[in-house]
């Protein structure tokens, strides 16, 4: 699973910078004869050659090959949404409350509800046109039930300009939710680690 | 006798023709998997095993692309200068022994196309018709930065001839023949009949000259990487395009092979042993030509020019000068 | 054979020769001249004269890559060049020297058959070997002369191309910026 270690430290330029002394031209015939023979026999040519060699040798590749394999994508990173279940039971989290559709400011979210036998609310049909999607986060932040959440499946080719994910396709696969295989979301919309000593208690006679 | 010298003749014009023309497309793919190994990638990977079918991926591509020619070039012109360059590489290849001499069925095979007693003469004047594909392309092109891919195509190989053949002259005067045979057998002693341990001056500049010669990176100002396109070969595509690549491969695995020959003892006494060292012997040439790639930057025209007039030039004068008191005394 | 192989490269050397001539176009006259020089390599190789065949390659590859340039220089080389004919009475006189020239060099086979070789091809000596001593022996001081002349017209060059050559373009002060520097001074 993801986490946030690797990500924590942003200080890339801490060590590492200097700067290059650069000579100043030469002038006379001299001095451009001088800087011509000391280039030569510093062999600044055959540096370059064992610099490449040497990594040959060493064999040390870096290269992703992407479709085979990924890169993690940080943990917070804002990807295609994603619809989680309770732990336990497995049931939805979602309770068609409607504020995602409400907050979204590409207006890409579409739901509809009914009220099923049991007298509950439900999601009969919930879409993302994610052509229109801005990714913002803002459905994931203002879900009460953690329900909504951007996962990190980025890549989003489609054949058609406006392409729509669908509740189905988003909800967390029933058998994984009851095989207990779906572990605590870190990732964005999650409660941010360290919540219990941010929250603030709120006066009863606000 | 006229008959089976004709067949023989005929075959071996075959043969080099298909080995080089798959060399040369083979010669793309070591050139993209080194250059990605020492810049730590892979290079190509997903076609065939460790991507080695890229070539024949390469091919198809190459060869059912459309051939556009703009409106405004010269059409026959535009079209012949991409044959020139890979008829005058295979050309060259005709004076080049590439192995000893080996008998087959009770008949001895001279692996050589034709043994003219001109024969290095004979590669460099063929070589110097070769510059007139790059040339003639990217002036019949109507493109700007093909003509200013022309302008330095001609002021490279106009001035690096000379090096060449004034570096060449020193050795030349040593074996007294312009036969690569001949440069075989006077150095077929052994390690130490070597003539780079007596013109090592000739073999660098002739060296530095070969990178010019055939465009590669140090001097690699005729397909210009700096302008993000390609120099002469900015018009072109398909087939023609591929043309070109398949000369300037074929000339760097020939030029090797002339290295080879004239400096580092060929294939020495024709033994099999000697015949294996030729080739990885001209390996290394090959690769040097891909190292160079990955670890030099281009040079700047005017230094490319002030390398050849002021530096290599003078050497190569001075050096058949002393080589001419050398044997006089 | 031969005849076969002379015939051909006859009509392929003057057919690029002519297109040299008559043409507009300075990209096709170049390089039918190219073509054309090649071409008359083969007559070298024919006659015996393989060191005489590689010379003429390189020497008029070079010369013409030469004319390359000026041609980029001068020319658009992709489109026709208009030229301006001001005086007919040259061309006709022109053209007509040429057209008795030609019948002259139709003429000479028959008068030419009792010219013999100077220094024919000896069997077992190389080309180069016996150009080498001809050129070394007889012809020593026609040879030094060509010599001392392209030292001249070397130097020549260099001296009239090479006016501006010690000032560096890198080193070279904007000049705005050196007038503006000048002012402050004031």
């Amino acid at each position: 699973m993801m986490s946030l270690e690797q990500f924590e430290n942003r200080n890339v330029s801490e060590s590492g910078y200097y700067k290059v002394d650069i000579e100043s031209y030469p002038e006379t015939g001299w001095e451009k004869a001088k800087q011509v023979f000391s280039r030569a026999i510093r062999g600044e040519l055959f540096v370059g050659l064992w610099v490449v060699m040497r990594e040959m040798i060493k064999f040390d590749i870096h290269t992703v090959q992407y479709p085979k394999e990924k890169l993690p994508v940080g943990p917070r990173y804002r990807a295609v949404h994603e619809m989680q279940r309770l732990w336990e039971s497995g049931t939805e989290r979602c309770i068609g409350c409607g504020l995602c559709e409400k907050i979204c400011i590409s207006d890409c979210i579409r739901m509809d509800t009914k009220i099923d036998e049991n007298n509950r609310k439900v999601v009969s049909e919930y879409t993302i046109n994610l052509g229109r999607c801005i990714f913002c986060g803002y459905c994931a932040e203002v879900c009460p039930e953690l329900a909504i959440v951007h996962g990190g499946r980025y890549e989003n080719t489609s054949e058609q300009r406006a392409h729509y994910t669908e509740y189905d396709d988003m909800l967390t696969p029933f058998d994984m939710a009851l095989k207990g295989e779906v572990p605590e979301y870190p990732g964005f919309g999650a409660v941010t680690p360290h919540e219990d000593e941010r929250v603030k208690s709120t006066p009863l006679a606000y | 006798m006229e008959t089976a010298y004709f067949i023989e003749t005929i075959i071996k014009i075959v043969v080099i023709l298909l080995v080089f023309s798959a060399l040369a497309g083979f010669g793309t793919y070591f050139e993209r998997k080194i250059l990605a190994f020492m810049q730590r990638r892979l290079g190509p990977m997903n076609v065939g095993p460790f991507g080695v079918l890229q070539i024949a991926a390469d091919g198809i591509k190459l060869f059912t692309k459309e051939d556009i020619v703009p409106t405004n070039a010269v059409g026959p012109i535009f079209k012949i200068a991409p044959v020139i360059t890979a008829a005058t590489a295979f050309m060259a290849a005709a004076a080049i022994p590439f192995m000893p001499q080996f008998t087959i069925f009770g008949y001895t095979v001279h692996p050589i196309v034709a043994d003219v007693n001109i024969g290095i003469l004979y590669i460099l004047g063929v070589m110097a018709v070769g510059f007139y594909g790059p040339l003639l392309g990217s002036l019949a092109s109507s493109n700007k930065f093909a003509l200013l891919s022309a302008a330095r195509a001609a002021a490279v190989f106009i001035s690096y001839e000379v090096v060449t053949g004034l570096a060449l002259l020193a050795p030349l005067m040593m074996v007294g023949s312009f036969s690569l045979i001949d440069f075989n057998n006077y150095q077929a002693g052994g390690v130490g009949d070597w003539i780079i341990w007596s013109q090592p001056v000739a073999f660098v500049l002739f060296w530095i000259a070969a990178f010019a010669e055939t465009g590669r990176t140090p001097f690699h100002l005729v397909a210009n990487d700096h302008e993000i396109i390609d120099g002469f070969g900015t018009e072109y595509s398909g087939m023609r395009w591929g043309l070109f690549f398949i000369g300037e491969y074929a000339n760097m695995f020939f030029i090797s092979f002339v290295i080879v020959l004239l400096f580092l003892g060929g294939f020495g006494d024709g033994s099999v042993f000697g015949a294996l060292m030729f080739l990885l012997k001209m390996a290394f040439f090959f690769f040097f030509f891909l190292w160079t790639r990955a670890a030099w930057p281009d040079i700047r025209p005017d230094q490319l020019m002030w390398l050849c007039w002021k530096i290599l030039m003078p050497l190569a004068v001075l050096n058949v000068v002393v080589t001419g008191f050398v044997m006089m005394f | 054979m031969e005849a076969i192989a002379f015939y051909t490269f006859a009509i392929l050397t003057t057919v690029m020769f002519l297109i040299t001539v008559l043409t507009n176009h300075a990209l096709y006259a170049l390089s039918a001249l190219a073509a054309g020089m090649i071409f008359i390599s083969a007559f070298f190789f024919m006659l015996g004269a393989d060191f005489l065949g590689a010379i003429q390659i390189i020497v008029y590859t070079g010369a013409v890559m030469a004319l390359y340039a000026f041609g980029m220089m001068f020319f658009d080389t992709t489109r026709t060049v208009v030229e301006s004919r001001t005086s007919p009475q040259i061309i006709f006189g022109l053209s007509g020297v040429a057209a008795l020239t030609i019948v002259a060099i139709f003429v000479a086979p028959i008068i030419s058959g009792n010219i013999t070789a100077l220094y024919p091809a000896i069997d077992g000596v190389g080309n180069s070997q016996m150009v080498g001593m001809v050129l070394f022996t007889k012809y020593l001081i026609p040879f030094e002369v060509a010599a001392i002349m392209l030292l001249v017209a070397m130097i020549a060059g260099i001296v009239l191309a090479g006016k501006k050559m010690d000032q560096s373009l890198t080193l070279m002060k904007d000049e705005v910026e050196c007038e503006t520097k000048e002012k402050e001074n004031v």
